[in-house]
């Protein structure tokens, strides 16, 4: 049994607290974009480490990868990364509309992935009672090799990963992208901690 | 005379929140629907009072809901309740003729005032 196996209630929970999370980066981020923002019901998974890449991004080769470590109190900690697939990454530069002589399109994806990411956090650890911190964010070159290698240089070890799958919608435009929370199996335990201490209230 | 409620959420959490902070004499007999197909069917077959409704939801969401009230003429006072808090999405149920949109996770006293705003308490 893994330190992130959940019970039905446990589950209901954490989902629970990630859909407000995920209420609010998405209001973020139609405020970024001056658009309304289709919202669906998030799915929740957890992943080994060597399973990361496994599915839903086929064409590994030109996947977008934004990172960004977080740490919170309680030992609650980790390294985000928000996954986006080429064709995504494309109708994102069409989106974002910058002119040419603006932000470049790296700058502009790290810019709304910082948004989502630090938004997400902030208001999941506000329902927890916690408050994060953040290091800078950086897009990791476009290539899985260099995915991993990022992942290697963390400061932690983690075998788990949550991962948070995210669809928007806009307007005129969709996208699908994968937050995935890489958290240590210390941190998932003291989350599991906390999400006890929720459900005993009820 | 009891007032018959409905609380309309995916998540069992979010629906003990909402219990939670409800006075007793709304809560003690409360009807529970996990979507909005579920809400739908009781609706149409039972005399229902308020409903509380989320949004975000599978098989039929919260907007879905909404629409199907007004196609239906279904008439009763309606709280929306979700994480979906985007200005935009605020109009559109308050224009589907919900009577408040509130925002989760839902607060006691912000429901409690909203209750009494609209003559439910």
């Amino acid at each position: 049994m893994s330190a992130f196996d959940l019970s039905e209630d446990q589950q209901d929970c954490l989902q629970e607290l990630i859909n407000v999370a995920m209420g609010q980066a998405s209001d973020q981020l139609a405020r970024y974009l001056n658009t309304f923002v289709y919202l669906k019901v998030p799915s929740i998974e957890q992943v080994k480490s060597d399973q990361l890449f496994d599915s839903g991004h086929q064409n590994l080769e030109a996947i977008a990868v934004v990172s960004q470590g977080f740490f919170g109190y309680e030992g609650i900690r980790g390294e985000a990364l928000l996954m986006y697939q080429p064709q995504d990454s494309h109708r994102l530069a069409d989106l974002l509309g910058y002119e040419d002589d603006e932000m470049s399109f790296d700058e502009q994806i790290i810019d709304l992935s910082s948004i989502l990411t630090t938004t997400f956090l902030n208001v999941f650890a506000s329902q927890i009672d916690n408050q994060m911190s953040y290091s800078a964010p950086r897009l990791i070159s476009a290539n899985q090799g260099m995915v991993s290698e990022h992942l290697t240089q963390q400061a932690f070890n983690w075998d788990l990963a949550l991962k948070v799958r995210i669809s928007y919608q806009v307007t005129d435009y969709s996208f699908n992208c994968d937050m995935v929370l890489l958290i240590p199996e210390e941190a998932i335990i003291n989350i599991k901690t906390v999400i006890d201490r929720i459900l005993e209230d009820f | 005379m009891s007032t018959n409620v409905l609380i309309c959420d995916d998540s069992n959490l979010a629906r003990k929140q909402v219990l939670r902070s409800l006075p007793e004499s709304l809560s003690s007999d409360a009807q529970l629907a996990t979507n909005g197909e579920e809400a739908l069917a009781i609706l149409r077959n039972q005399n229902i009072d308020v409903l509380f409704l989320d949004l975000t939801m599978p098989v039929i969401d919260g907007l879905g809901v909404l629409q199907a009230m007004q196609d239906e003429s279904i008439e009763l006072p309606v709280f929306v309740i979700s994480a979906d808090i985007q200005p935009e999405m605020q109009s559109r149920v308050l224009n589907l003729g919900a009577k408040a949109f509130l925002r989760k996770p839902v607060q006691l006293e912000t429901l409690n005032e909203n209750l009494k705003l609209h003559g439910i308490l």
